[in-house]
């Protein structure tokens, strides 16, 4: 009896063996015959103004080295060029030009349609429903971009066969690891897009000088940032307007989302020239939001002098009847009273690049500054 | 009416068999990106080709997961309704899912909180032990339970206790982990790779072959506890043991691929409505390829019909398993009558 | 001859409460030992316990010499099969399947089954008449073909002592009979020992060859049938007060309606007991004559009737007896006639006929119901 045991026991271990020995080729990354790692040298920084979670650094034979924060180097490689010798273990080489590459962090298309590189992105994370960025959703209809499943089951054959170069996807893919390691498997190197770690709005949109890095479009997306923020830059030196502002939206289940006041939601309040109505709101968690009770709400923003409401999740309301069938209760707020009720486009955060609009936006309606049409970019506001 | 049953016998594990041939070779060809089959076939004998890649490390490591995990949930299904001797005990009924993904959590949280990426092995390690862990409990209520009802409620109330936890440290997390909780609570065989099959099947196959030679002290408690006590099973190490062996198995598929439904509660029965019988000597293989082809066959469905967007695999595997098990309690009932 | 199976000192009970106390009880092969008692008093933990599903709480059960807590689950297994009330699941099994895992101690490691184990347990089906669905599913039979199977199970196991709790509940008077037979067979053919619990007291007394009787948590009396069934011991052990037990008979009968006697029947060798009984159901007190104490009519007669007239044994009745019965017909108003034969021995009652015609008191048992029931009307 005890041999036959022995004995099966040893087949299971051989069999085990046999599987884990059936690694197959692994993926197309490319042989490393470029000069040596050592001997190449540093020549600049990128300047960053705002951005914290990632640093570019150039080296020579126009080599450019890009570090994001807890997630990983990356060296890019020009095009005709090979990946140098010796580099370290941790750096990723990706080989421009990236023009296969699948997205699934949502807030970057916005970067590649302002870089007009939208065809460089070959296979997305979320279908033509689900984009308001029209550029990206006409591409996915017309067959230019392909739908390769989301970020949490991706088309794993679709990506290897369309011969993916690159895949961004967002600070999710951490509970997921083992979506990353498969592609790294299958030869695609796998970014982390963390511009939605950074505390400064307009290091949300200095992140196009990462995708500039990346496509070779460096001094466009210089540009572009410039451009984007030029305007806002001018509001800071403006007085502030001493209004106070609450941005929330209502959810399912009747409690209040509020940004934290650390967020930079409310840092784009103050760059307008308002005040967040909530001043000391922090649990100490790493949640940008708070779910709090209506009763709090009511106590901390019944005095605001203007709401916004924040539609990316609920959708968008027109209507200031819609707003109160939310809750009864905002009909005493003064902004409700005053007819001071706005309300964001669902588009917004999809578009990181608006960020400094936005802020003019708001800085507008505080002035009470509205344009003869009445339209603002990223506002519009609740009809009576 | 013994060779019928023999005959019954023979034909019911040449389906099985030919069933699982062709789910296998299905599985293989069909897929978001076309490959022909002479290509297949060229891939798997020399490894070479365009499409290798596809083959031999998306396609074949996957389904040979939902061959062994498939495998293992119908046999700890089987397992524990003969140990209950309740036709609707399955794999999960002792709290299993819960415990892995409390731990699975906490550790989600706890290192990515401080700033660590966690590997997907780690993960792997967290949703055992947290399996593991819940079966710890449940064989300490077994221990002292003297009716296997008792398990049963020990069993959801661990569960419950669990997801409660699981939800009170989510509340308190980061936005982001509570899609992707919801996400892994509801399971896939994506993105399986050698290694994770190797892993699985040093645990499956021992598993199963110790199964199969606990078949003789299975038959026996078929007929009750009193009886095989008298029989001369030690009913105190069987216990322990069948908790032991079950909770292995479906901690393995919960690690592996998350909380698969259905598979372990509807196999059996489909099963023993092909053979006709509870004889364990037949029921462990038989349940084994029953629930290996009725893996491959809902990821097949999973990966394909709507492909590139992929089902969860529990949906596909309810709305197959579900029916089943309503039809053959009400067959089974006819034949009480 | 030596005990096969005996207790010494032994307590059982439950979670260390001990129910009963110091059981002395043993049995030797070829013998049948039935526990009888009221329900609740401990029949089942006595049988439990010596077949080690229980704990002993102290004491021990000695079996073949060797105390059964020393023996390993094998050892013990191929020395004693059990026949218990437990509800047996068996889904998909069939009877042949059944009892075939009577062999379970005898097979191998997969256990499956040599042609030996096949025709043991081909035998123990014949042994029990139950070739005709061996083949059928279990779960299809009926409880009497259930028992004689679990029977031929235990059979099957080849044991030296078979342990059976209550075999014959739920059967129906023919499958009791066929079943007690069985066993009878197998103690006798294969000379083992039988430990049961039986309800039937009038079949216990049949079968049994030591009766230990089991009430208020104590062993009472232990002897043979003829040392237990006396009628007041029965009376007291089950504590039966509204009723009688007839222990040459084994039967019982109901308690007699109150209230003087409203009609008198004549009966004599069996021909009076299934008037004595409806008349009993109907609520009607009746006096019953003029019988003889060897009658056939008259342990029910006792049972039953209100006021009885009766002569010893072999006696034939005297003028006393029929003025005492004259007196009773005048009194009653009415009169049944059972019997058709008449012979030197029941003159008196043919009599006691011609009496009740000329007085035309005599009825018809049909004419005293309707009559009994317009009343209450």
């Amino acid at each position: 009896m005890r041999r036959f045991s022995v004995l099966i026991l040893t087949a299971v271990l051989l069999f085990a063996l046999l599987l884990s020995s059936c690694t197959a080729p692994s993926g197309n990354r490319k042989d490393s015959d470029g000069p040596e790692w050592s001997s190449l040298t540093e020549e600049s920084k990128l300047k960053l103004r705002y951005a914290t979670q990632f640093q570019v650094t150039a080296y020579s034979g126009g080599y450019q080295l890009i570090d994001i924060n807890t997630t990983g180097k990356f060296l890019v490689v020009p095009e005709g060029s090979s990946a140098p010798a010796g580099l370290p273990e941790d750096v990723v080489p990706l080989y421009q030009p990236l023009d296969r590459i699948y997205l699934t962090a949502t807030s970057a298309m916005d970067f590649f349609r302002a870089l007009q590189s939208i065809k460089n992105i070959r296979l997305s994370g979320t279908n033509a429903d689900g984009w308001y960025i029209q550029e990206a959703k006409e591409a996915l209809e017309s067959g230019d971009m392909l739908f390769a499943g989301k970020y949490s089951a991706p088309d794993y054959e679709l990506i290897y066969a369309e011969k993916c170069d690159l895949a961004i996807e967002s600070t999710m893919i951490y509970h997921s690891p083992e979506i990353k390691e498969q592609m790294e498997k299958l030869g695609v190197p796998v970014v982390i897009e963390r511009s939605s770690y950074e505390e400064h709005p307009l290091g949300r949109m200095e992140w196009i000088k990462f995708y500039g890095v990346l496509l070779g479009k460096a001094e466009e997306a210089q540009k572009l940032f410039d451009q984007e923020t030029a305007d806002v830059e001018v509001l800071s030196g403006q007085p502030d307007t001493g209004k106070t502002v609450a941005f929330f939206y209502i959810n399912a289940a009747g409690t209040v989302n509020v940004r934290k006041s650390q967020d930079y939601v409310p840092r784009m309040i103050e760059m307008a020239g308002g005040r967040y109505i909530f001043s000391d709101l922090d649990s100490g968690n790493a949640l940008s939001t708070v779910n709090m009770t209506m009763e709090a709400f009511y106590d901390g923003a019944k005095n605001a002098n203007l709401l916004i409401y924040n539609s990316t999740i609920d959708g968008e309301l027109q209507t200031m009847d819609e707003l109160l069938n939310k809750s009864r209760l905002l009909s005493d707020f003064q902004a409700v009273q005053n007819g001071n009720v706005w309300c964001t486009g669902k588009n917004l955060f999809q578009e990181p690049m608006g960020l400094g609009r936005l802020i003019s936006d708001i800085h507008r309606v505080l002035l009470d500054d509205i344009p003869e049409d009445g339209a603002l970019t990223y506002l519009h506001k609740l009809k009576n | 009416m013994k060779k019928r049953g023999l005959v019954r016998l023979w034909i019911g594990f040449a389906g099985l068999l030919l069933a699982l041939f062709v789910l296998v070779l299905w599985n293989i060809n069909a897929g978001s990106v076309h490959i022909p089959v002479w290509e297949i076939l060229k891939i798997l004998f020399t490894r070479t080709g365009e499409n290798t890649v596809i083959v031999w490390n998306v396609r074949l490591p996957r389904i040979i997961s939902a061959l062994f995990l498939g495998g293992a949930l119908a046999l700890s299904g089987f397992l524990l309704q003969t140990f209950f001797q309740n036709p609707i005990a399955g794999p999960f009924i002792l709290g299993i899912s819960s415990g892995a993904k409390l731990v699975l959590s906490l550790t989600l949280i706890g290192f990515l909180s401080a700033g660590i990426a966690v590997g997907s092995f780690g993960l792997i390690l967290a949703a055992f032990a947290g399996a593991m862990l819940s079966m710890g409990f449940v064989l300490a209520i077994s221990l002292k339970a003297k009716r296997m009802s008792l398990l049963i409620i020990g069993g959801v109330m661990i569960g419950y206790i669990c997801s409660a936890i699981t939800d009170f440290v989510v509340t308190f997390a980061d936005d982001q982990n509570i899609i992707n909780l919801h996400h892994w609570s509801l399971g896939s065989f994506s993105g399986m790779s050698w290694e994770n099959v190797g892993v699985m099947a040093a645990v499956v196959i021992p598993a199963l072959i110790f199964t199969f030679l606990l078949s003789k002290p299975i038959s026996a408690y078929q007929l009750g506890e009193v009886y095989a006590r008298n029989m001369g099973v030690n009913i105190r190490v069987f216990r322990i043991v069948l908790i032991l062996l079950s909770s292995v198995l479906s901690a393995c598929v919960t690690a592996f691929a998350g909380p698969i439904s259905f598979v372990g509660v509807a196999v059996p029965h489909l099963i023993r409505s092909i053979f006709k019988t509870e004889k364990p000597l037949i029921m462990v293989p038989a349940c084994f390829l029953g629930g290996a082809v009725f893996c491959l066959l809902c990821d097949l469905i999973a990966r394909t019909a709507f492909s590139p967007t992929e089902l969860s695999i529990s949906s596909v595997t309810a709305v197959f398993g579900a029916p089943v098990v309503i039809l053959v309690m009400l067959r089974r009932q006819k034949e009480h009558l | 001859m030596e005990y096969y199976i005996s207790t010494e000192h032994l307590t059982v009970g439950y979670d260390g409460v001990p129910l009963i106390e110091n059981i002395e009880i043993g049995v030797r092969r070829g013998e049948i030992l039935t526990l009888i008692g009221p329900n609740g008093s401990g029949k089942s933990t006595i049988l439990k316990s010596m077949i080690r599903q229980l704990k002993l709480l102290a004491g021990t059960v000695v079996l073949d010499g060797r105390s059964i807590t020393e023996m390993t689950e094998r050892e013990l297994s191929k020395k004693l099969a059990i026949v218990m009330t437990e509800r047996i699941r068996a889904e998909l099994m069939s009877c042949w399947d059944v009892v075939a895992t009577g062999r379970y101690p005898y097979t191998g490691r997969l256990g499956l089954l040599s042609s030996k184990d096949r025709e043991i347990v081909d035998e123990a089906i014949r042994m029990v008449h139950a070739e005709d669905y061996a083949e059928k599913p279990f779960q299809q039979i009926s409880d009497g073909q259930r028992q004689r199977l679990l029977l031929a199970r235990a059979i099957c196991q080849e044991p030296e002592i078979v342990v059976l709790d209550e075999p014959t509940s739920f059967l129906d008077i023919r499958h009791k009979l066929e079943l007690l037979e069985v066993l009878k067979e197998m103690v006798r053919s294969r000379n083992v020992a039988v430990v049961m619990s039986l309800h039937e007291l009038d079949l216990a007394q049949k079968i049994s060859d030591q009766v230990v009787c089991v009430a208020d948590h104590r062993v009472d009396r232990c002897g043979t049938p003829e040392e237990i069934f006396r009628d007041e011991y029965i009376r007291e052990l089950y504590g039966i007060e509204q009723g009688s037990y007839n222990a040459l008979f084994g039967s019982l009968e109901m308690r007699p309606v109150s209230g003087s006697p409203k009609t008198f029947v004549i009966g004599g060798s069996g021909s009076g007991i299934p008037l004595y009984r409806a008349l009993q159901r109907n609520g009607i007190p009746f006096a019953a004559g003029i019988l003889q104490e060897n009658d056939l009519d008259y342990p029910v007669a006792k049972a039953l009737s209100a006021e009885l007239v009766s002569v010893p044994p072999y006696r034939i009745p005297d003028d006393t007896a029929a003025e005492r019965a004259e007196k009773l017909i005048e009194s009653c108003g009415s009169v049944i006639c059972c019997v058709q034969d008449f012979g030197e021995a029941n003159r008196k009652n043919q009599d006691l006929l011609a009496y009740a015609k000329s007085r035309s008191l005599l009825v018809e048992p049909e004419e005293l119901f309707q009559s009994v029931k317009g009343a209450e009307v």
